[in-house]
């Protein structure tokens, strides 16, 4: 009796302490969104102000909330314990001033909060000077510096504008959560060329050079927790190009990447288990997308490969290449309702599709799942109004190769090869 | 399309010298892909929000895109930093406004609001005249009573 008292009472003061903790992190989050949802609305009058003293176009604003709720069961994709996450909120404000002709600056801040999937917080997401240097009824040349997003696969540019992407959650074999920050764009040069005919349709091509900052909390999310030392891109360079026939309903694209990091680690002194080591990424994609009345459909297909030199020892050697499709399809059954279905299949290893050789290579340790990602995720799009929409979405998932951290992953959580999950997103943009 | 809905014009500002555009140039302008009038001066494009009914009608028949579509190409523009997407406005009434009073604007009217916003300008050229001593350029009163508070453009194959 006593002892079921005492469990009681635990129990009840753990509950208190979690409650607490709930109240606390709901006030901080609370507080963060009331903070930037004021610096939204000041900076939105004060824009209105401007926009009156200017009595022009050349000053614009925009941005968007969106906020969701989120339930994975099975895998540590958005939190560790598996309870229903509000992990889901995405705030943005961007701006844009023409200053003439050639020049224009732009810049986009974005608050994200994803649990597992990204590191919490404020970010800028792009901050450039546009300089249109060429320019004529046909033809368009751009040149960007600073930070700018990357618009070479088909959702790259779109994948944290939560009403512009199709799905909450996109395909992770490319637009990998985990890579987010270091894939969304770059500190460097971007150019784009652009030629419109009447005869043969519209080309888009793209380059882009520079590199990404990584934090410390993405190394630990992309390599392993016990990663103590520091890393750095030193490069990353795209191409794409894209064509849409005149008046045709298709676009089909390609891109092309080529990056290299290195770690620096901290050293058996800083108690880093890790070594120094080189990697590279090169990553290939085609994409085409249909855009019907009723019907649209896309997809991406793609190869990677991936290499290590280092980390483990210092003359450990990895060279893998991996591979994979998606295909989507969205159906607009009123012009307010869309359906979504999307089949998504890949793996890290060319040569070992099923993942039994990862297991086996590392004694057990990393279990066959690890090595592919398969995501069949149905899903329906609801339009409020113009610029209101809600959204629905299940994933069924087949594999851990997905999840992070991803050098040394996390096989106690992610103990199963097939997980689900849901998602509801409300989404408000100006 | 409906042979009984009324017909959707295209209209610009009064000072624009383009008196009629290809259909493949008025879908570069939606789309974003031209951005300069024949003599050089930026063009301001102005939208009714997406799913307002006018909007609908223009982006199929007179664009023959799908709305969808569009705002995919907006979209993309205005939160990619990549460039600059139409200015959307509230209502019909807003977007004649925007067009009367913008240099280099275009937008799109109902025949029916068309005729009234002609007709106002007769019974109304007080308006007129507070409308363009807004604007810089001096000549506007004149050209706006002899050619009409817009311009009308006809739409070539």
């Amino acid at each position: 009796m006593l002892s079921k008292l005492k469990t009681n009472a635990a129990v009840e003061a753990l509950s208190r302490v979690c409650n607490l903790f709930s109240s606390i992190y709901w006030v901080s989050k609370t507080r963060t969104i009331a903070t930037l949802l004021i610096s939204f609305s000041v900076t939105m009058t004060q824009a209105q102000d401007d926009k009156s003293s200017l009595n022009s176009q050349d000053f614009q604003l925009h941005g968007f909330i969106a906020q969701g709720i989120i339930d994975v069961d099975g895998s540590d994709f958005v939190n560790d314990d598996g309870s229903v996450s509000t992990e889901l909120t995405e705030l943005g404000l961007n701006a844009s001033y023409q200053l003439n002709n050639k020049f224009r600056f732009a810049g986009q801040v974005v608050y994200l909060d994803g649990g597992n999937r990204y590191a919490q917080g404020v970010r800028v997401d792009y901050a450039l000077l546009d300089w249109s240097a060429f320019t004529s009824e046909h033809w368009q040349a751009n040149v960007y510096l600073g930070r700018f997003k990357n618009n070479h696969w088909l959702y790259s540019s779109s994948r944290d504008i939560p009403f512009a992407r199709p799905s909450i959650i996109l395909p992770q074999s490319v637009y990998f959560d985990g890579f987010r920050d270091i894939a969304v764009g770059s500190d460097g040069i971007a150019t784009k060329i652009s030629y419109s005919s009447d005869n043969y349709g519209n080309y888009d091509w793209q380059f882009s050079y520079g590199s990404s900052p990584i934090s410390d909390e993405q190394v630990k999310n992309v390599l392993s927790e016990y990663a103590l030392g520091s890393s750095e891109q030193d490069y990353d360079a795209q191409t794409s190009f894209y064509w849409q026939p005149a008046f045709s309903s298709w676009r089909f694209g390609l891109s092309l990447l080529d990056a290299a990091f290195t770690y620096d680690s901290a050293g058996v002194g800083g108690g880093d288990v890790f070594f120094d080591a080189d990697f590279t990424f090169q990553f290939y994609t085609l994409n085409a997308l249909y855009e019907g009345e009723k019907w649209e459909f896309s997809g991406e297909l793609y190869q990677q490969r991936f290499t290590i030199d280092g980390f483990y020892w210092p003359d450990f050697k990895l060279d893998n290449i991996g591979q994979g499709y998606y295909v989507q399809s969205r159906y607009k059954f009123t012009e307010k309702m869309t359906f979504l279905a999307r089949y998504e299949d890949f793996y890290i290893n060319k040569d070992d599709k099923d993942g039994k050789k990862l297991e086996q290579s590392t004694g057990g340790i990393i279990p066959y799942y690890f090595g592919f990602h398969k995501d069949a995720t149905l899903g329906i799009n609801y339009d409020i109004t113009s610029n209101f929409s809600a959204r629905l979405e299940y994933h069924w998932v087949k594999g851990a190769g997905r999840l992070t951290p991803v050098v040394v992953p996390n096989t106690h959580i992610n103990d199963s090869e097939s997980w689900e999950m849901w998602a509801v997103q409300l989404m408000y943009w100006f | 399309m409906n042979p009984e809905a009324v017909a959707i014009e295209v209209v610009t500002h009064h000072q624009v010298i383009d008196q009629s555009l290809t259909k493949s140039q008025l879908r570069r302008i939606y789309t974003m892909r031209q951005l300069y009038w024949s003599d050089n001066s930026a063009i301001t494009v102005f939208v009714l929000p997406s799913q307002h009914e006018l909007h609908k009608r223009f982006a199929k028949e007179r664009l023959q895109i799908f709305p969808y579509q569009l705002n995919r190409i907006w979209h993309k523009l205005t939160y990619s930093g990549l460039g600059v997407a139409p200015t959307i406005v509230d209502s019909e009434q807003e977007l004649i406004q925007s067009v009367i009073n913008t240099p280099g604007a275009i937008g799109y009217i109902d025949d029916m609001t068309l005729s009234k916003v002609e007709q106002n300008q007769h019974e109304n050229v007080a308006v007129i005249k507070v409308i363009s001593q807004q604007t810089p350029v001096g000549e506007q009163e004149q050209k706006g009573s002899s050619k009409g508070v817009v311009n009308v453009v006809k739409i070539k194959d």
